[in-house]
């Protein structure tokens, strides 16, 4: 239904960042890749200046490779005017560490929290970095593929 | 065990009544008031954690109706005498229902409703989830399902009335086993009291994949209804998990 | 004075700052309290009784679905689906299906998406009508009153399960889709049990809204409380009627639309209120909007085939693209519910690398700590019963 990157924004956008979307032939189909050090202006651009202003969604994930741990965060925007999502991925390396969006969408608060709780994902920045579902005191980021599944927690598992 | 030699409804009244001439007669007659009463004003606490808990206020609200029982849901834990623990319990919420669980006073007993409380379901072996509630409270009555039907808690309210009752009078009550631990012939016994001995075979040769009467039995499909081959397996694959 | 909310209001306040002659109290509420909807428990600091400060802390019921779902392959997963979101399961099982489908490029046959938009919708009805039960139960209290409509609602939510299980065979978790449409076809009888069952709910709704609106001390404990601009809902993400009842005309099923939602019309309630009525309102008029929806489709179902692909015969038999990345939305009856798939995982593909659910409810708590402080205690219960949080799909 949705491509992620529709051209009217694409060209508008390339103006801004030309390394991530000036780039020839079609964009990536799983979303652009960004890098860290741009996640933040990016996500001001489209919220300020093309009226991405609803906060979607942020998503870790753990890829395992033979050079060693890799992440990706993807993030989700969306422009209430006209329904379209927008969504682009930062690749980081084997120590994640990655700008907040709490300054710029107060419901990153929470969702930073919940995928550094469960990937272990760090969000420079962030002013209460704790853990959101899982207890305080709880050893390891259970979404990371080298987490087993059934993990015991003694005495009530 | 939550029901106890009923050490837990003794008062300090009972020594000088037993001494005192005719007072057996009060204290059996006080004894049988008391059963009675123990047995119809059970009050609920809910332990209710998630998809169960809303057949569980199902069966509180009008269609099932556990009022009609004498029962009354309360959320405090000083005022009840049966917790009901509806829902996943996880590792993060284990502590709070053993303290739960201390704060009620004695006699008290506990109902396990629906598959994760009895042995965690399908999240059974997840890093977060306590595989069973009876892992930190002593369970009397369970309740197989996923979720159990709203009047199926109306059932369980009936067998836990039947324990107290026979534990009142001092008979000797059988432990209700974890369903997922129990042998065939026990499944009767366990699910609706009513149930007729035909229908708790039928269900056991069910469930031990021989159909009914102990012979492999199928329908057969009248010829009028059958459905084009695609939508026909289609609807033939819907087994609910 | 007219900062914006999100610069009056700091969530994570440090209450050392705060003048040191406020005598400040610690109040601790749930995890275990019946108007909590599940297990959450809310820190309040209490100035007297005026909130300052409020600290949710979710995940009592945090099952580790996302785990599972990267061990389950993608036919296992819908009746994973149904537990997240308890109170809604038709249409959490329609999220992750049109996920699927969407990664694969599976057509989903006329009949089968008629019929999902109908599914959808009675579940919408049924959740509302959950809804507006255990709100009106939150502020009025079992004692005070509150509990009566309640007993209405749950009465006509029962008609509407009855018919889920006349199609499926369950009262709830239904396990009635699949990639490629539905498993089970619409029996006879249904379409006029279905009628039934919206003529009688049509005739007692604005009863129930009347109980409501005519009744002066709902109308106190509900206007004016819990406001959420409508910048703040938008930055944190709010969706469905609670991001609608800020003033924000957002509907997914007009806007982006799935099933059937493009061959019919949909009139999206917008309420400029941003506060607790304001909600009620939204949600009140979706039931009316959900009852004529049906009524319209469940006459012109067309005949066909329900499913495009084969039946399930194997768990593994539907296979995700390696390395494919997509997020996907719908509407269900909280908001915009959306996952965020990734293919190529265990067992040669059949089972999602990682699949992150975008819950609605979450969202909606993390307004919580905008929305209460300046009110007092009892309005905790107001406001985040209004907000409709379900803490399974908070916590998942
Ligand atoms: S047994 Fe089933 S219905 Fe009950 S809490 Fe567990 S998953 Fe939900």
């Amino acid at each position: 239904m949705m491509g992620p990157v529709d051209p009217a924004l694409r060209e508008a956008l390339a103006k801004q960042f030309p390394d991530v979307f000036a780039a020839e032939g079609d964009l990536d189909p799983n979303g652009v890749v960004v890098p860290a050090a741009l996640h933040v202006a990016l996500a001001k651009t489209l919220k300020e200046s093309f009226g991405f202003t609803l906060y979607v969604s942020v998503i870790a994930t753990n890829f395992p490779t033979a050079e060693g741990e890799t992440y990706e965060v993807a993030t989700v925007l969306r422009n209430p005017t006209t329904a379209q999502p927008f969504w682009w991925r930062v690749r980081l390396g084997a120590d994640p560490q990655l700008a907040t969006l709490y300054p710029l969408f107060a419901g990153a608060d929470w969702q930073e929290r919940e995928q550094f709780d469960l990937v272990g994902v760090n969000f420079v920045d962030h002013p209460d970095m704790r853990r959101l579902m899982l207890s305080e005191d709880w050893e390891g980021f259970p979404l990371r593929k080298s987490y087993a599944i059934d993990t015991p927690h003694t005495p009530w598992r | 065990m939550a029901i106890d030699d009923g050490r837990s409804f003794e008062h300090p009244l009972y020594h000088y009544w037993e001494n005192s001439p005719g007072g057996g007669i009060g204290l059996t007659t006080l004894d049988r008031l008391l059963m009675h009463s123990a047995r119809h004003s059970l009050w609920f606490f809910p332990m209710a954690t998630s998809c169960c808990a809303i057949e569980f206020m199902t069966a509180a609200a009008s269609r099932v109706d556990l009022d009609q029982a004498g029962t009354i849901i309360r959320p405090t834990p000083r005022h009840c005498d049966v917790m009901v623990v509806a829902g996943t319990i996880t590792v993060k919420m284990a502590p709070r229902v053993k303290k739960l669980w201390d704060q009620m006073p004695e006699p008290k007993w506990a109902i396990a409703m629906g598959s994760c409380a009895i042995c965690g379901d399908f999240y059974r072996d997840i890093y977060s989830v306590v595989p069973g509630v009876d892992v930190i409270i002593p369970v009397d009555v369970y309740i197989p399902g996923c979720p159990p039907n709203a009047d199926q808690v109306m059932v369980a309210l009936q067998r836990l009335q039947e324990k107290i009752k026979l534990q009142l009078e001092g008979k000797f009550v059988e432990r209700d086993l974890r369903p997922g631990t129990m042998i065939y012939p026990k499944i009767g016994t366990h699910g609706d009291a009513r149930q007729s001995a035909e229908v708790a075979q039928a269900q056991l040769d069910g469930a031990r994949g021989l159909g009914v009467g102990g012979k492999e039995h199928r329908v057969p499909r009248p010829a009028a209804v059958q459905a084009p081959p695609e939508a026909d397996a289609t609807s033939d694959s819907g087994e609910q998990s | 004075m007219n900062l914006r909310q999100r610069d009056r209001i700091n969530p994570h306040l440090d209450l050392d700052t705060v003048d040191a002659a406020a005598d400040l109290m610690a109040l601790n509420m749930g995890p275990q309290h019946p108007s909590t909807h599940g297990v959450l428990r809310i820190k309040l600091f209490l100035d007297g009784e005026v909130i300052i400060k409020a600290v949710p802390y979710p995940g009592y019921l945090h099952r580790g679905v996302e785990k599972l779902c990267e061990r389950l392959t993608c036919v296992q997963l819908t009746p994973i689906f149904d537990k997240h979101d308890y109170v809604a399961p038709m249409t959490n099982e329609q999220a992750l299906n049109i996920a699927l489908e969407r990664m694969l490029g599976v057509e989903v046959p006329r009949r089968a998406r008629y019929m999902r938009t109908i599914l959808a919708e009675l579940q919408r009805l049924a959740s509302h009508l959950l809804w507006l039960g255990t709100f009106t139960l939150d502020i009025g209290g079992t004692i005070g009153g509150g509990a009566s409509l309640m007993m209405y609602t749950f009465r006509e939510r029962e008609p509407i399960l009855d018919v889920f299980e006349m199609l499926t065979g369950a009262r709830f978790h239904y396990n009635t889709h699949q990639v490629g449409g539905n498993r089970h076809d619409i029996p006879d009888g249904w379409a006029a049990a279905v009628k039934t069952c919206m003529d009688q709910l049509a005739a007692r709704m604005p009863e129930y809204e009347e109980q409501c609106v005519t009744n002066s001390v709902f109308l106190m404990r509900t206007k004016g409380i819990g406001v959420i601009e409508t910048p703040l809902a938008l930055e944190l993400g709010l969706t469905g009627p609670n991001l609608r009842a800020s003033g924000v005309d957002l509907d997914l099923r007009r806007d982006a639309p799935f099933h059937a939602y493009d061959e019919i019309k949909v009139n999206v309630a917008v309420s400029n209120g941003c506060d607790t009525h304001a909600r009620f309102e939204v949600r009140i008029a979706e039931m009316y909007e959900s009852i004529r929806i049906v009524r319209e489709l469940i006459d012109n179902v067309p005949e066909g085939p329900i499913c495009s692909l084969k039946p399930v015969r194997t768990v593994n038999q539907i296979k995700l693209p390696e390395g494919k990345q997509m997020y996907t939305a719908i509407e269900t009856p909280r908001g915009e519910l959306g996952t965020w798939l990734i293919g190529g995982g265990a067992e040669k593909g059949a089972c999602p690398y990682r699949l992150k659910i975008r819950p609605p409810s979450l969202h909606a708590m993390a307004a919580l700590p905008y929305a209460l402080v300046g009110h007092t205690v009892s309005d905790v219960v107001a406001v985040l019963g209004s907000l409709d949080p379900i803490m399974g799909e908070v916590d998942r």
